[in-house]
C-alpha cells in the first residue's frame, strides 16, 4: 500500500518534473456554493473567506514535480486590508470630489482625473496584491516572495498604457511583456530570484490578428462610407423621429437608396460582425501570451516550458455559453408558461405571488447556478490547462533553492485590490 | 494493527531538497531517512488540504513537511491527530461566529447608512459653500430635465412678470440663505421639486390644477421652506454617502447590488416628516405675512393626493404621504382669520395661469 522509494526518478538534474491538477474538482461545487451562499447574507463579507477557501483548493491540488503547492494566507487578512483600503480610498474619493466641484475650470476634466488616479491606485493594487499571494504560498516548505516597488509598476503600466493609446494599440503586447518581465523578475522562490526573457516581438502576431480581423475592416468600410459622402456627412442624416420621445432620432427617408445608405449600411454591418469576431479573438491571443510568458521564466537552471493550445482556452468559455443559452432558454419557457397561466388564471387570484416568489428563487438559483458553473468550468479548468500543459524542465536544479530569511509582508497588501474592484473578488490565479 | 513503513518525502523547510524517508506511525510519527530521524508529536500536526490519496503534514507552526500517498495513514493520522485540519475553518465553530459578526457588521454598515450618514449631512449641510452648492443645484437641475424628457420652460412675459412679483412679495424678510430662482416647464405632473442652490422647478400642471391663487401660492411658500431649511443639499448629502458607503463596503460578488439600489430609493424618496413639517410651517407663515389664504395649501396637498390614488404613474408628489397628517396640521396653525383672502387679484391670476403660452401646445397628450 506504498509507493517505491522515489529516489531513482529523481537523481539527475536534467530530468523534467510535471505539473498536475486534480481535475476531478471533488469537493468544489460544495466550496462554492458554501461561499456563494453565506457571501448573500453577510452582506459579502464573506467573500474574503470564500476566496482563500478557494485559493486553498486551488493551491493544495496543483502538484509541482510531486509536491503540492499550499496556501496559507487567511480571510481575517484580507478582511483587515480591505478595511485599510476602505479606510485609504475614502478620503481620496472625497478629495476628488470636493476638487472636482470646487474649481470649475476642473470640473470638465473631473471624470478623467479620476478615472487616472484610480487606474493608478488599480495598478499599485493589483501588483499589491500579488506579493501578498506569492507571500503566502509555499512549495515543499519554501515560502514565495515578490519584492519591487508598486509604485514604479504603476508608472511602467501608465506610461505605457498612454503608448498605447498613441500608438493605436500597436505597443499592447510590449506593454503586457515589460509588465510581465518586471513582475516574474521580481517574484523569488526562497531566496532564489526568477527572470523571464518575455519580449514583446514575440507576442506581436497573435496582437496583429485583431487588427487584421476587426481594426481593417472597420478602417476600410469607413473610408468607403467617407468616399460615397465625398468625406462630408450630411448633418440631416439623422432626423427626429415623428411621434418618438424627444431625443430620439430615426434615419433621414431622403437618403434612401443612395451610396450614402448603402456604405452605411456596410459600416453598421462591418462593425456588427468584427466586433463579436474580436471578442472570440481575446482566449486564443491570451493563451499564446500565457505559453509566451511560461516559456520565457526561468530560475537559474530550471525553466518552464508550456504546450498550451489556443482551443484549451475556448472550450471552457464555449461550455460555459452553451449553459448560458441553456439556462435562458429554459427560463423562457418558465416565464412564458407563467405568464399563460396567468392569463388564464387571472390577475386576482394569489398566483402572481407565487409568480413574483418563483421568480425572486429563479433569481438567487441563477445566481447561484452561474457563480458555481463559473468556478467549475472557466477558473478551474483555465487553471488546469495553464497547469497540465507546463512541464518544470531541469526540476533537479529546484533542490538547489534555500528558503529566505526575508520578513513575511503584512496581509494589507491586497486589501487595495478589492476595494477597488480590479483585484477580481474571485481572483485565484498567480 | 502493527505499524508498517510507508514511503514519503521529507523537505527540512531550509532548502527545496525533497529527502527520501520512511514513515510509521508510533506514539508519535517517527521519520528515517539518510542521515535523519525525526519524531513529530502527533498533537502538533496540521495537514493541508490536498486531494486524495496525497497528503502533506507537519508540525503546526514550522516550515517541515513530509508527504505521501498511502491511505492507511491517512487514515490512522485522522483518527488519532486531534487538530489535523485546525487551519481549516470548516472544522471549527469559527465559521458561524464569523457569519453571525458578518451579518451584525453588514446590518451596522446599513444602519449607518441609514441613520448615521443623514445626521453627519444635517451638520454638513449649511458650511457647504453658496457657490458649489449652486454648481451643484446646475448639475441636479439638469439630471432632472433629463429624467422628465426635457420639458420646455415656460416663460410668457406677462404671466413671468406677474409670477416675479409673487415671489418678491413671498420672500422678503424670508429669511432664505439665497434669493430662489424658480422656473416652470411644462409638464402633465402637477408638482414643485427643490434643487441644491435654491433653485425650484415648477411643473405647470400644478398652476392648471390650482383653484385659486393662493394653492398654488401656498406650494410654491412650501418649498421656500425647503430652501431655507437647505434640505435638498441636506438629501443630496445623505444620498450620495449612503450609496458611496454601501457600494463600497458591500462590494459586488453577490446581489448585494440590489439592496444598494433598494436603499438608495428608500433614501432619496423624499424628506423626512419632520422636514416636511417644517417647511409646511415655513408656508403657513410666509402666507399669512404675504396676505393670502395660508389654509390654501392643505386643500391642494388633499385634492392632489386623491387625484393620485387614481393616477396612472406615480406623481412625484408621493414622497409626501402624510396627507391627511399634513393638512390638519396646516389648519390648525393658519386658523380661520386667512380662509377667503386671495393673495393675487383675478386678472393678475388668468395672467399668470397662461404663463405656458409661450410654449406651443402638445399635439397630442
Ligand atoms: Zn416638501
Amino acid at each position: 500500500m506504498s509507493q517505491p522509494p522515489m529516489t531513482e526518478t529523481r537523481s539527475g538534474m536534467d530530468r523534467s518534473g510535471a505539473i498536475t491538477f486534480d481535475r476531478t474538482l471533488r469537493g468544489l461545487t460544495g466550496v462554492a456554493v458554501r461561499g456563494f451562499l453565506l457571501s448573500l447574507v453577510t452582506f459579502g463579507i464573506y467573500r474574503f473567506w470564500y476566496v482563500t477557501e478557494l485559493r486553498r483548493y486551488f493551491w493544495n491540488r496543483t502538484v509541482v514535480d510531486g509536491s503540492p503547492a499550499e496556501y496559507s494566507g487567511t480571510g481575517k487578512e484580507l478582511f483587515l486590508g480591505f478595511l485599510v483600503a476602505v479606510a485609504i480610498l475614502i478620503p481620496v474619493y472625497v478629495l476628488i470630489f470636493v476638487a472636482t466641484i470646487s474649481a470649475p475650470w476642473l470640473a470638465a476634466f473631473g471624470s478623467l482625473l479620476s478615472f487616472l488616479i484610480l487606474f493608478v491606485l488599480g495598478q499599485f493594487a493589483v501588483y499589491r496584491g500579488r506579493r501578498y499571494r506569492a507571500s503566502r504560498t509555499l512549495w515543499r516548505g519554501i515560502r514565495l516572495g515578490q519584492d519591487g516597488s508598486a509604485i514604479t509598476y504603476a508608472l511602467m503600466a501608465i506610461g505605457w498604457s498612454l503608448l498605447t493609446l498613441l500608438t493605436l494599440g500597436l505597443a499592447f503586447p510590449f506593454m503586457r511583456a515589460s509588465l510581465e518581465r518586471y513582475r516574474i523578475n521580481h517574484t523569488l522562490i526562497g531566496s532564489s530570484r526568477m527572470e523571464s526573457t518575455a519580449r514583446g516581438r514575440s507576442l506581436l502576431l497573435p496582437w496583429l490578428a485583431f487588427y487584421v480581423v476587426v481594426f481593417l475592416p472597420i478602417v476600410g468600410a469607413l473610408l468607403a462610407f467617407l468616399v460615397a459622402t465625398d468625406f462630408n456627412i450630411p448633418d440631416d442624416l439623422f432626423v427626429p423621429k415623428e411621434g418618438g420621445k424627444p431625443g430620439e432620432t430615426e434615419f433621414n427617408s431622403d437618403y434612401d437608396g443612395t451610396p450614402i445608405a448603402t456604405f452605411g449600411a456596410l459600416l453598421l454591418s462591418t462593425l456588427g460582425i468584427t466586433f463579436p469576431l474580436g471578442l472570440l479573438l481575446i482566449p486564443f491571443y491570451r493563451a499564446r501570451e500565457t505559453r509566451l510568458f511560461m516559456n520565457a521564466a526561468s530560475l537559474g537552471s530550471v525553466h518552464l516550458s508550456s504546450t498550451l493550445k489556443a482551443r484549451q482556452f475556448y472550450w471552457p468559455y464555449f461550455v460555459y455559453l452553451l449553459s448560458v443559452i441553456g439556462f435562458v432558454l429554459i427560463l423562457g419557457l418558465v416565464i412564458g408558461g407563467g405568464g399563460l397561466l396567468l392569463q388564464t388564471q387571472g390577475m386576482e387570484s394569489g398566483f402572481h405571488w407565487m409568480l413574483v416568489l418563483g421568480m425572486v428563487f429563479g433569481y438567487l438559483g441563477g445566481a447561484l447556478f452561474f457563480a458555481v458553473l463559473y468556478v467549475r468550468v472557466i477558473t478551474a479548468r483555465l487553471w488546469a490547462a495553464v497547469a497540465t500543459t507546463t512541464v518544470v524542465e531541469n526540476a533537479g536544479g529546484l533542490d538547489a533553492v534555500l528558503a529566505s530569511s526575508r520578513r513575511v509582508g503584512s496581509g494589507l497588501n491586497e486589501g487595495l485590490a478589492d476595494a477597488l474592484d480590479v483585484g477580481g473578488a474571485l481572483e485565484v490565479g498567480f | 494493527m502493527p505499524a508498517h513503513a510507508v514511503y514519503g518525502t521529507y523537505s527540512d523547510g531550509l532548502s527545496a531538497r525533497a529527502h527520501p524517508v520512511t514513515l510509521v506511525l508510533e506514539d508519535s510519527l517517527e521519520i528515517t531517512g539518510q542521515d535523519l530521524r525525526l519524531a513529530w508529536t502527533l498533537a502538533d500536526l496540521a495537514a493541508g488540504d490536498t486531494a486524495a490519496p496525497l497528503m502533506r503534514v507537519g508540525p503546526a507552526g514550522r516550515a517541515e513537511r513530509v508527504e505521501f500517498t498511502d491511505e492507511a495513514l491517512a487514515a490512522a493520522l485522522k483518527d488519532r491527530c486531534p487538530d489535523l485540519y485546525r487551519s481549516d475553518p470548516s472544522a471549527s465553530g469559527g465559521r458561524l461566529r464569523l457569519v453571525l459578526w458578518s451579518i451584525a457588521a453588514g446590518i451596522s454598515v446599513i444602519g449607518l447608512a441609514i441613520y448615521g450618514v443623514p445626521a453627519i449631512a444635517v451638520r454638513l449641510a449649511p458650511v457647504v459653500p453658496a457657490a458649489i452648492e449652486a454648481r451643484l443645484g446646475g448639475a441636479v437641475d439638469g439630471q432632472i430635465g433629463k429624467i422628465l424628457g426635457d420639458p420646455p420652460v415656460c416663460n410668457d412675459a406677462p404671466a413671468r412678470a406677474v409670477l416675479d412679483r409673487l415671489i418678491e412679495r413671498m420672500t422678503a424678510n424670508g429669511g432664505l440663505p439665497v434669493d430662489p430662482a424658480i422656473t416652470v416647464r411644462r409638464h402633465a405632473i402637477a408638482n414643485a421639486l427643490t434643487l441644491p442652490g435654491g433653485r425650484v422647478v415648477v411643473l405647470s400642471d400644478l398652476i392648471d390644477q390650482s383653484r385659486t391663487p393662493d394653492e398654488f401660492a401656498g406650494v410654491l411658500a412650501h418649498e421656500f421652506g425647503h430652501v431655507a431649511a437647505r434640505d435638498p443639499m441636506r438629501a443630496l448629502l445623505a444620498a450620495s454617502g449612503s450609496s458611496f458607503l454601501l457600494s463600497l463596503v458591500l462590494g459586488d460578488l453577490t446581489g448585494s447590488t440590489i439592496l444598494v439600489a433598494v436603499g438608495q430609493a428608500a433614501i432619496s424618496a423624499g424628506y423626512s416628516r419632520e422636514a416636511e413639517n417644517a417647511a409646511d410651517t415655513y408656508s403657513v407663515e410666509v402666507m399669512s405675512r404675504s396676505g393670502g389664504d395660508a389654509t390654501a395649501l392643505a386643500t391642494i396637498l388633499e385634492r392632489i393626493a386623491k387625484d393620485d390614488e387614481k393616477a396612472e404613474f406615480a406623481s412625484l408628489l408621493r414622497s409626501h404621504p402624510f396627507t391627511k397628517e399634513r393638512a390638519n396640521r396646516i389648519r390648525a396653525m393658519a386658523g380661520t382669520e386667512t380662509v377667503g383672502r386671495r393673495i393675487l387679484d383675478e386678472t393678475e391670476w388668468a395672467t399668470l395661469k397662461g404663463i405656458c403660452r409661450n410654449v406651443p401646445a402638445k399635439t397630442a397628450k
